[in-house]
């Protein structure tokens, strides 16, 4: 990633941004941005495994989970949120690392089986351990407490979730360049000529999904501030696809793609309701409607641009 | 005594549905190397075809789940014909991607129409209750265990002694040699999607007097799909063994486990599968 296409980026994103201001009141334009900048951070992850490392991971969403229930308990028992998030990153590091552990020798399609089995074991547990969780009822969450201050207006979550997407995509272009991000690189084109070139693949595949469960993790944790209010179907199977259809749009080789495709992602449901408003009447009350569009946006985007949007052909 | 024989027949019936969805798995990523994420989806829509057909349209019982099945199988190689076959030789990912988009769209049509939405429905099939001796079964469990064993044994029958059989068998062995040895394998490709489509809607009518119809009952290809792994994922046997296994493990959590548990078993051994018997459970612990 050169300079000037960071510029162009970061130059094209506050353009957008204040286009949504102007059309949608400043309120909402900033808690839309805090809500895409979290998705990327949470897409980091899987473009962490599946751009980097070629793995395919169909459970992250259980990992953002597992973030947003650590900090929501450890917030609720008054843990300072500064402390709490890196736990919440290990935790949701630690989830990864297990959820992989069954496949790691055999990488590949068996790790997205692996990480939806995971991912279902812990959604059903989060149901189930009512004392701790409350299953299906779900948590509150108090608001971010960053230096004595509640980060409860718009503009500072957007500034706080921004922030930390910036961060992590500057650690994520620092790790991407290291030994590991090579090791990783080398495993996606070839994992033998890497394994006979002295990388461990086991251990750079183990790695991914520790780092990707970790970024996950992160965001979970600021989700579950900004919602203020988690329960476990929204750590499902659908939330996971999206994190997956997330890092595809963005072309998953690319850091920078997250954010695009956390755009194209949090867009579509508003783009169908507006949809909603200009169809006639039958068919835009049913209820179908919002399922079938996402759906023909996935089939069309994988046959189109195979490459993702930000890819090219 | 008598409940535990009845909780393992009702698993053993629950089990073949598991295997069928299995098999149907199975069939595709022999012949393609895709995993079908829509498969629970064509086990609803198999299932509301018919009950649509049936209730809706009137027709004989017979008649719509034939069209039912049949239909859904022409769904499955129209599908392969438009989206699927871009996605041979690519990454995982894009099948993955394509057949949860497919799956979502199917769904939505379903959800569009207002009566599926707002009840659960009864097919009106071997609603009966048997009596042996002192077991009392449910009609719908015999019919599902005796039509799994005559399906088992018609794609043993079809994979054994037909040319079209041999020529999928060879496909999965080796597509380049299976081409060079005159293969058409676009159109083998096209008949094992509408194979594993119209098996999944059959499991989905088979499913149906055991649970009722609803939007949520592809949920069940969920639990199918650790069956398909743990059967070694290329292995039709393995497949319908390892679904049966889940079912009875399953009914027999649900009798002796807290609640809850039962939910989490097919996924738990899918994972300690994984860790033990890298290969599926027919190669043994040698793994690759």
């Amino acid at each position: 990633m050169t300079r000037t296409v960071r510029w162009r980026s970061v130059l094209s994103s506050a353009a957008l941004l204040g286009l949504a201001i102007l059309a949608f009141g400043a309120d909402h334009a900033l808690s839309q941005a805090t809500l895409v900048a979290t998705y990327a951070l949470a897409g980091l992850g899987v473009v962490v495994v599946v751009g980097q490392a070629g793995q395919i991971a169909l459970g992250q969403a259980a990992l953002v989970g597992l973030g947003a229930y650590t900090e929501a308990l450890l917030v609720s028992a008054s843990v300072p949120s500064l402390l709490a998030i890196p736990v919440a990153a290990a935790t949701a590091a630690a989830g990864g690392a297990l959820a992989s552990l069954p496949a790691r020798r055999l990488g590949g399609l068996y790790f997205g089986m692996s990480t939806l089995a995971f991912a279902l074991i812990v959604e059903e547990a989060l149901v189930r351990w009512e004392p701790v969780t409350r299953g299906a009822a779900g948590l509150a969450v108090p608001a971010l407490q960053l230096a004595g201050q509640a980060v409860d207006a718009p503009a500072s979550q957007a500034l706080v979730s921004v922030a930390a997407l910036i961060g992590a995509m500057l650690l994520c272009a620092r790790l991407f360049d290291s030994r590991l991000g090579r090791a990783w690189r080398a495993v996606r084109e070839d994992e033998v000529a890497a394994d006979a070139c002295g990388i461990d693949p086991v251990r750079a595949k183990l790695l991914a999904f520790v780092v990707g469960g970790a970024l996950s993790g992160v965001a979970g944790a600021l989700y579950a501030h900004w919602i203020g209010f988690i329960s476990p179907e929204q750590f499902g199977l659908m939330f996971s696809f999206e994190l997956l259809m997330l890092a595809f749009i963005g072309g998953a080789q690319r850091l920078a793609g997250a954010a695009w495709g956390a755009l194209v992602i949090v867009a579509i449901p508003q783009a169908i309701s507006v949809l909603r408003d200009a169809l006639p009447g039958e068919l835009a009350r049913s209820a179908g409607l919002e399922t079938v569009v996402f759906g023909a946006v996935i089939v069309a985007v994988v046959l189109l641009r195979p490459r993702g949007l930000a890819g090219g052909r | 005594m008598l409940a535990v024989v009845q909780v393992l027949i009702s698993g053993v019936a629950l089990g073949c549905v598991y295997g069928l969805v299995a098999l149907s798995f199975v069939l595709i990523y022999k012949a393609t190397e895709t995993v079908s994420f829509m498969q629970g989806e064509l086990l609803m829509l198999g299932a509301f075809a018919a009950l649509g057909l049936h209730l809706g349209a009137g027709w004989p019982l017979a008649a719509g789940a034939l069209a039912a099945v049949a239909g859904t199988a022409l769904l499955g190689a129209a599908f392969e014909r438009i989206a699927l076959r871009h996605a041979v030789g690519r990454p995982h990912l894009v099948a993955v991607l394509l057949t949860f988009g497919l799956g979502l769209m199917l769904r939505g049509a379903v959800a569009s129409v207002p009566a599926a939405v707002q009840e659960t429905y009864r097919l009106p099939l071997a609603a009966d209750v048997v009596q042996i001796g002192a077991v009392t079964l449910a009609g719908g469990q015999l019919l599902v265990i005796a039509a799994t064993l005559l399906i088992a044994a018609l794609l043993t029958l079809f994979f054994r002694a037909t040319r079209t059989g041999l020529a999928l068998r060879a496909l999965s062995e080796d597509a380049r040699i299976a081409a060079l040895m005159g293969v058409p394998v676009a159109r083998m490709h096209t008949l094992a999607w509408a194979l594993g489509a119209g098996l999944a809607a059959l499991a989905g009518l088979l499913l149906a007097p055991l649970t009722f119809i609803h939007l949520n009952m592809g949920l069940v290809a969920l639990k199918a799909f650790p069956a398909a792994v743990l059967g070694g994922l290329t292995s039709l046997p393995g497949a319908l063994v390892a679904g049966l296994f889940l079912g009875v493990v399953e009914a027999l959590a649900g009798l002796m486990l807290p609640e809850g548990v039962k939910d989490v078993v097919p996924y738990a051994l899918l994972m300690l599968g994984l860790l033990l018997f890298p290969a599926g459970f027919g190669a043994g612990r040698a793994g690759r």
